[in-house]
């Protein structure tokens, strides 16, 4: 239902159009494609995603900076007693004291320092072992017996007792703390916010290009003609290529390597524990799809396996907890190809024999799965065109006696795709 | 009648020319309508492009949406994302039955095919079985959980209700009624029995809206066992059938289609066919396949029983009583039959008791029992019971029931005493309705309890003695609603579990029968595995003719014939809607009848002659007995009769049945003579139909070609002569195409397709392919891929008919490939003519110069689309969509593919397993339904495939071949065995 659902909506982009709107369209397209490059650089990617390295920085804190001193609030505030901090009753003051607390901004009275140096509130390009503040408030919110005291003061496990070394709270703090978790949960994951370079560079030159055509016609300050024609020319050009490079990459992935709802790394298990792909990806070899491992899958390891040495036990209690409650884990796909291209993994795995890093990358090197290839269709088909088939192996090709033939009297040494009809249409397209 | 034989198609022209010249608006008048109805100009045209464009552009340049990967907490072993299953069931309604395998695909079941290892429908199915998938989506009108007066109550509150009224009704002295139809399943009927023990008020009545107890009772007065033989068609080599439409509704059309075409077939080797007479007043399925077709009214048709039941007597020297004299030579048919040696089969359609014994009688003369009617392994069908239905209403009308109970019936629709029965019910304080869809009697029903639809239940069927069918279940119930055999073992109060009680009913009574499983699980696995089990049980009775049952039933049926008025008409199933329980299927309504090419209706069919007489017109309004109804002039329509097709007119049973035609079951109530026209009258005029074919003629053109038997004994390439003549002009200056690797071809026998239309069905299943509605039909704008064409040849009073299975014909030189401005259809390597959806831009070009007229153009968005509010407009309706085939989107072409993806699937299946591809691996979903394998699909390089076979003999030739299209589609002479 959901893929027919978005089988429609996919091929909805293919309209069918009179000429002249067509000239008009193609035009209009131009246009807003080059807008539309401003747009993409900013919002390229979805609420979870991060976004290129090079073009990406992290969002500056947005806490009001506490400045020099506490404010007056803060002054008059007296130590209740302990039993006044009932879990679930939070001030609006105590929420903005909590923020300061966590983020560094107000001292804790044992002297520990900060909690977001290691609980990140804004997201990172590089893995953070450690869980993101909101998720230890949703923990925290989802679990009524759950104490960050207890955390802090007592903790249980070696990673906690390592980390949390000499760092005690005070039931206040707790309860400024968890007044703020109100607001991490409910605020969820942090967004990335991408520095605009491109946007910097459409703009600027869209500017200069504006100046040029002024000063051209009304302003006449410059008197070398040639400076006007010189920007008037780069300007075009680079926008230009911002809007071939965005047109080309509409609808398109490449680089895509969106937070998972579980820190899991392929460079841990593919890479360091040498498990092979199709033990989770186990249906690669029969089916279209190549199966994102269900949770009994995970289970079969982390039964026993209960902590990681970089996680902890945080992230892999998201498995356990997923058995527990019967809410199986919701993966962001990466991996996509439009619907209307129908894609075989058993084709490609078992039949071509293709390595699975030929479309993946080594995944084996990454703590997040990032889409390598862009998985157009001229990629697709530059492999179609290059690789050799399992040709002499598989009994299947014997029906190509032509070819049989030519590799028998040293005409050629291999066949491709292609070359079977893997250039057709209705290969890939039904 | 003389029947006018002809030589070639060309000579039957200047005869006959149908309704060709009907007055039908042009795709230009149609399009200028349109533009006319909205105020838009050609500017706001612009205007939206742009608009459309550039929010297009802006909204896929933005964003990219989170597209979630959820996977399965515990995965199950059955289920592979991305792969198939397939399960073996069974698809049973009363007495229709059907072997079937299942495809599901990530749990949900999408596709029924014919399950090849059940001997009794040899893996066929039909049109209502492949679609039969769609009504488990039905989310409008299935019932979603029990209610008690349109409130929604628990299953133990009603069981309360119902147990209270079965206990109490013997106190008071009254009778609870449980009405089925014809139960094929043993292990039911137990069910039932021990529930009468139980509660000794209940009654358990029988009856079928379409029934054949006719001939179970014919068989009792005459052979004293209450039976019904089966019919062995594949033994007969002559058929006499009176309005018995075997190949398409009466008994298990499947099976018969199967047989029948086993002896049609013809090849090198075998050069024999039976022969089929067939008298009939409407145009059924049958009776345009027969060799002979004799258009005679019902009155006559008894008569000539009668007079052939006479003629035979009198050559074998059996008692002749008197009867009407008739126009038909009856004698040479009794002669003919008695020639074919104990190979003649005779079936009667009527159910009527006297025909039926007279039948039985004449069949007893041609020795047919033991050959070619199987009187061991009988048919375990049309148990339905007309008297104890009558008894069961009379009861209702008296207040002597306190419940009743209806089980897939519905005879508030399909009884002719429908109103009768509406005004009994308010006397039973309980009713109770096991529908798993909305009807018209659920409808009046205290307790609706809804029943699973059969893919979410277990079940257990024999539909002919030795030949036992198990159902299992291919997906949890979609709704909250209890199988009917669940609901009967609750008020045993028992454990409700029916699949408990199929396994100890197998165990008790089919695991003994066996030797090959020495383990009751083993053999219990298999089974189910199989979907079928045959074992040595049978019913049978022996052939032994009791004397005196003849002469009263000609006495009667004289009686009977005598009454009949001058005009009268004849009502029977059509292959769609059948006794109306599959009304509201979008699939089947919009599937065109394969007589008359008419989509989303039923009408009354006259005779050209009649309506000549009587100036009466296609689409004028006709009266028939106080029943409304739009006609059409059927070529081949006995004189002075008018036939109607049941199943339509339903009033609750969903958005694509209700108010869909007139419902033909009213008619059914008139005495004396059951099929008297007493009164009719034309009361305007203009209807206008959803036809898919409006010409009927071949132009003189060799579409079709036909020759007769003895004219292809002498010559095979008889009727084919003029392909001889196109080879050898087909020159050509570009080389020869030669296809590597392989090169599909699809091979149509025509003498093996009778028009049955199951293959449409199967393609819209297999291909996605939209419902477009009665206007969009009307419109000429249906989006099957494949059509049956019918074209008629002859007199216009009794014309041959042929019909012609066309899909896209893969032409390796085609017409529409060249035309494309963007290549968006073009030629794959193993020869097929591919359509890339998205390169397409909806020039149409393609569609104007293909000869054929197979490719279809999406003029809407049809899925997601209120105005087009069939399945794809629903969440659980799009659950049907094949996800290996595109949906596609307004404003491309679309057309057959000879099913890619299958050809995809078993090419990879073959190189997976590292071995060549057989022959029959691959099957497209049009051959893999057709329950006579008229369709063959395959490899042409492979030279041992059954198509490189077909494609030699003298019998093929390409549709228009003389354009040098060369297409790989093939078609084989359709042969006639015709006498004189």
């Amino acid at each position: 239902m959901k893929k027919s659902h978005q089988k429609t909506q996919k091929s909805r982009e293919k309209r069918s159009v009179f000429s002249p709107v067509f000239v008009s369209g193609i035009m209009a397209v131009i246009i807003f494609l080059s807008l539309s490059s401003f747009l993409a650089s900013d919002n390229e990617q979805p609420a979870t995603d991060t976004i290129e390295p090079e073009m990406a920085e992290v969002e500056v804190d947005t806490l009001p900076l506490m400045e020099e001193e506490p404010s007056e609030e803060d002054a008059v505030v007296e130590t209740p007693a302990e039993n006044d901090f009932v879990r679930g009753e939070y001030t609006q003051q105590q929420i903005r004291r909590g923020e300061r607390l966590f983020n560094g901004l107000a001292p804790f009275q044992s002297g520990m320092h900060d909690c977001a140096s290691c609980h990140y509130t804004s997201a990172q390009q590089e893995i953070n072992w450690n869980p993101a503040a909101w998720e230890l408030a949703v923990v925290w919110e989802q679990d009524p017996d759950y104490s960050i005291m207890d955390i802090m003061n007592n903790p249980v496990s070696m990673r906690l007792m390592e980390d949390h070394a000499g760092m005690t709270i005070t039931a206040e703090e707790q309860h400024l703390l968890e007044a703020y978790y109100t607001k991490l949960s409910e605020e969820g994951p942090a967004r990335l916010q991408a520095y605009p370079v491109r946007s910097a560079i459409f703009w600027g030159m869209g500017f200069l290009m504006l100046l040029a055509v002024v000063d051209l016609i009304f302003t006449r300050k410059i008197p070398f003609k040639a400076v006007h024609f010189v920007i008037l020319f780069v300007g075009i050009a680079v926008h230009g290529q911002f809007a071939m490079a965005e047109a080309q990459n509409l609808g398109r992935t490449q680089n895509y390597a969106p937070d998972q709802p579980i820190k899991f790394s392929h460079l841990i298990h593919a890479g360091e524990n040498e498990i092979d792909c199709q033990y989770c990806h186990f249906t690669a070899n029969y089916s279209l799809s190549a199966n994102i491992p269900s949770n009994n899958v995970c289970m079969n390891c982390h039964n026993v396996v209960r902590s990681g040495t970089l996680s902890g036990a945080f992230e892999i209690n998201k498995i356990h907890k997923a058995a527990e409650t019967g809410q199986p884990i919701e993966w962001i796909r990466v991996h996509k190809l439009p619907d209307h291209s129908f894609f075989s993994h058993a084709q490609h795995v078992n039949a071509g024999k293709q390595d699975c890093a030929n479309c993946h990358g080594q995944v084996e090197t990454m703590h997040i799965i990032k889409q390598v290839e862009d998985l157009s269709m001229g990629w697709c088909l530059t492999c179609h065109r290059e690789s050799n088939v399992d040709f002499l192996d598989n009994p299947y090709f014997e029906i190509y006696e032509r070819l049989h033939d030519k590799i028998r009297n040293g005409e050629i040494d291999g066949v491709t795709a292609a070359e079977l009809g893997g250039e057709d249409c209705m290969s890939c397209h039904y | 009648m003389e029947k006018k034989y002809w030589q070639s198609i060309e000579e039957t022209q200047a005869h006959f020319k149908p309704q060709a010249e009907e007055k039908e608006a042009s795709m230009i008048e149609i399009l200028a309508n349109e533009a006319n109805e909205k105020a838009a100009s050609r500017r706001d045209f612009l205007k939206w492009c742009g608009i459309s464009f550039f929010s297009a552009t802006v909204i896929s340049a933005c964003e990219n949406p989170v597209k979630k990967a959820i996977p399965y907490l515990h995965q199950p072993e059955t289920i592979t994302p991305g792969k198939a299953s397939w399960y073996a069931s069974s698809f049973v309604d009363g007495n229709r039955f059907c072997s079937v395998l299942v495809k599901n695909r990530d749990g949900r079941p999408i596709k029924i095919e014919g399950n090849d290892l059940c001997n009794f429908t040899g893996g066929g199915t039909n049109a209502i079985t492949q679609a039969s998938v769609l009504s488990l989506y039905d989310d409008g009108a299935r019932y979603k959980y029990p209610t008690k007066d349109g409130e929604k109550i628990s299953w133990e509150k009603a069981d309360k209700a119902i147990l209270k009224a079965l206990k109490e009704a013997a106190d008071k002295g009254k009778k609870c009624y449980l009405l089925t139809p014809t139960l094929m399943s043993r292990s039911t009927t137990t069910i039932i029995e021990s529930l009468k023990t139980r509660y000794p008020a209940l009654e358990f009545v029988s009856w079928d809206a379409v029934g054949y107890y006719a001939i179970r009772e014919a068989h009792l007065h005459t052979f004293q066992t209450a039976a019904i033989p089966d019919y062995r068609f594949d033994k007969a080599d002559l058929i006499v059938s009176f309005s018995a439409d075997f190949l398409a509704t009466w008994l298990a059309p499947v099976s018969f289609a199967h047989r029948y075409a086993t002896t049609r077939r013809l090849s090198e080797e075998k050069k024999t066919m039976s022969r089929h007479i067939h008298f009939e007043a409407s145009m059924s399925v049958t009776g345009s396949n027969a060799d002979e077709r004799i258009p005679v009214k019902p009155s006559a048709e008894l008569e000539i029983i009668m007079e052939l039941y006479n003629e035979m007597a009198a050559l074998t020297g059996n008692p002749v009583f008197s009867s009407p004299a008739t126009h038909y030579d009856t004698k040479a048919l009794a002669q003919e039959i008695l020639d074919s040696k104990a190979k003649a089969l005779i079936v009667c359609g009527h159910d009527n008791l006297k025909a039926q014994i007279l039948i039985n009688a004449i069949n007893h003369m041609a020795e047919s029992y033991g050959n070619t009617l199987d009187n061991r392994k009988t048919l375990n069908m049309g148990h339905g019971n007309k008297e104890a239905m009558e008894q069961m209403i009379e009861a209702m009308e008296n207040g002597n029931a306190e419940l009743v109970m209806f089980y897939k019936s519905n005879p508030l629709y399909n009884h002719p005493e429908a109103a009768k029965i509406k005004a009994a019910m308010a006397n039973v304080p309980v009713t109770v309705s096991f529908a798993t869809a909305k009807d018209e009697t659920a409808k009046a029903c205290t307790y609706i309890l809804p029943d699973n639809h059969y893919l979410e239940s277990w079940g257990e069927v024999m539909p002919v003695w030795g030949t036992h069918a198990l159902m299992q279940p291919v997906m949890q119930p979609i709704f909250n609603t209890r199988q009917f055999q669940s609901s009967l073992l609750a008020w045993m109060e028992e454990d409700t579990d029916y699949h408990k009680h199929i396994m100890n009913y197998s165990e008790r009574v089919l695991f003994p029968r066996q030797n090959q499983f020495p383990d009751f699980q083993q053999f219990w696995m298999h089974t189910l595995q199989a979907g079928i089990l045959e074992n040595d049980e049978v019913l049978s009775f022996n052939a032994n003719l009791q004397s005196g049952v003849t002469s009263d039933a000609i006495a009667q049926l004289k009686a009977q014939t005598a009454q009949a008025s001058q005009l009268q008409f004849s009502v029977m199933e059509d292959v769609k809607a059948a006794d109306g329980s599959y009304a509201n299927n979008p699939w089947l309504q919009e599937l065109p009848d394969p007589i008359t090419k008419i989509s989303w209706d039923n009408f009354a069919a006259i005779s050209p002659r009649f309506a000549e007489e009587n100036n009466l017109k296609d689409g004028d309004r006709i009266t028939i007995n106080g029943l409304e109804v739009p006609m059409i002039i059927q070529p081949g329509q006995a004189y002075e009769s008018i036939s109607l097709a049941l199943g339509y007119g339903r009033e609750h049973a969903g958005k694509s049945a209700d108010k869909v035609g007139v419902n033909a079951f009213a008619l059914l109530n008139t005495n004396p003579f059951p099929w008297n026209v007493e009164s009719w009258e034309k009361n305007g005029s203009g209807y206008e139909f959803a036809r898919s074919q409006t010409h009927h003629s071949m132009e003189g053109r060799h579409i079709v070609r036909e020759s007769n038997l003895d004219k292809y004994k002498e010559n095979p390439k008889a009727g084919n002569e003029i392909r001889d003549y196109h080879l050898k002009h087909m020159v050509t200056l570009y080389p020869e195409q030669k296809f590597e690797g392989h090169h599909w071809v699809l091979m149509v026998d025509l003498n093996a397709c009778n028009g049955c239309s199951t293959c449409v069905i199967a393609c819209q299943a297999e291909n996605n392919t939209p419902v477009v509605g009665k206007q969009e039909v009307k419109n000429r704008r249906i989006m099957h891929w494949m059509r049956i064409d019918r074209y008629y040849t002859g007199e216009a009073e009794n014309p041959g008919v042929v019909f012609q299975p066309l899909m896209c014909q893969h032409c390796d030189n085609a017409p529409c490939e060249n035309v494309c401005p963007v290549a968006a259809t073009n030629h794959s390597h193993e020869g097929i003519n591919q359509m890339a959806y998205n390169r397409c831009v909806g020039t149409k070009y393609c569609i104007n110069n293909c000869p054929y007229k197979v490719r279809r153009f999406n003029w809407f968005r049809y899925a997601m689309n209120d105005k087009f509010d069939f399945n794809m407009n629903s969440e659980l309706g799009r659950m049907v969509l094949n996800p290996d085939v595109t949906v596609r989107e307004r404003g491309v072409v679309e057309k057959c593919s000879f099913c890619i993806q299958r050809i995809q699937d078993g090419k990879l299946k073959a190189k997976n397993e590292r071995r060549k591809l057989k022959d029959g691996d691959i099957t497209p979903a049009c051959a893999g339904a057709c329950p006579s394998q008229a369709l063959v699909f395959g490899d042409l390089n492979d030279p041992d495939s059954r198509v490189a076979q077909l494609i030699k003999d003298p019998r093929n030739y390409h549709l228009l071949e003389e354009l040098h299209t060369l297409p790989t589609v093939g078609y084989m002479t359709k042969i006639r065995n015709r006498k004189g």
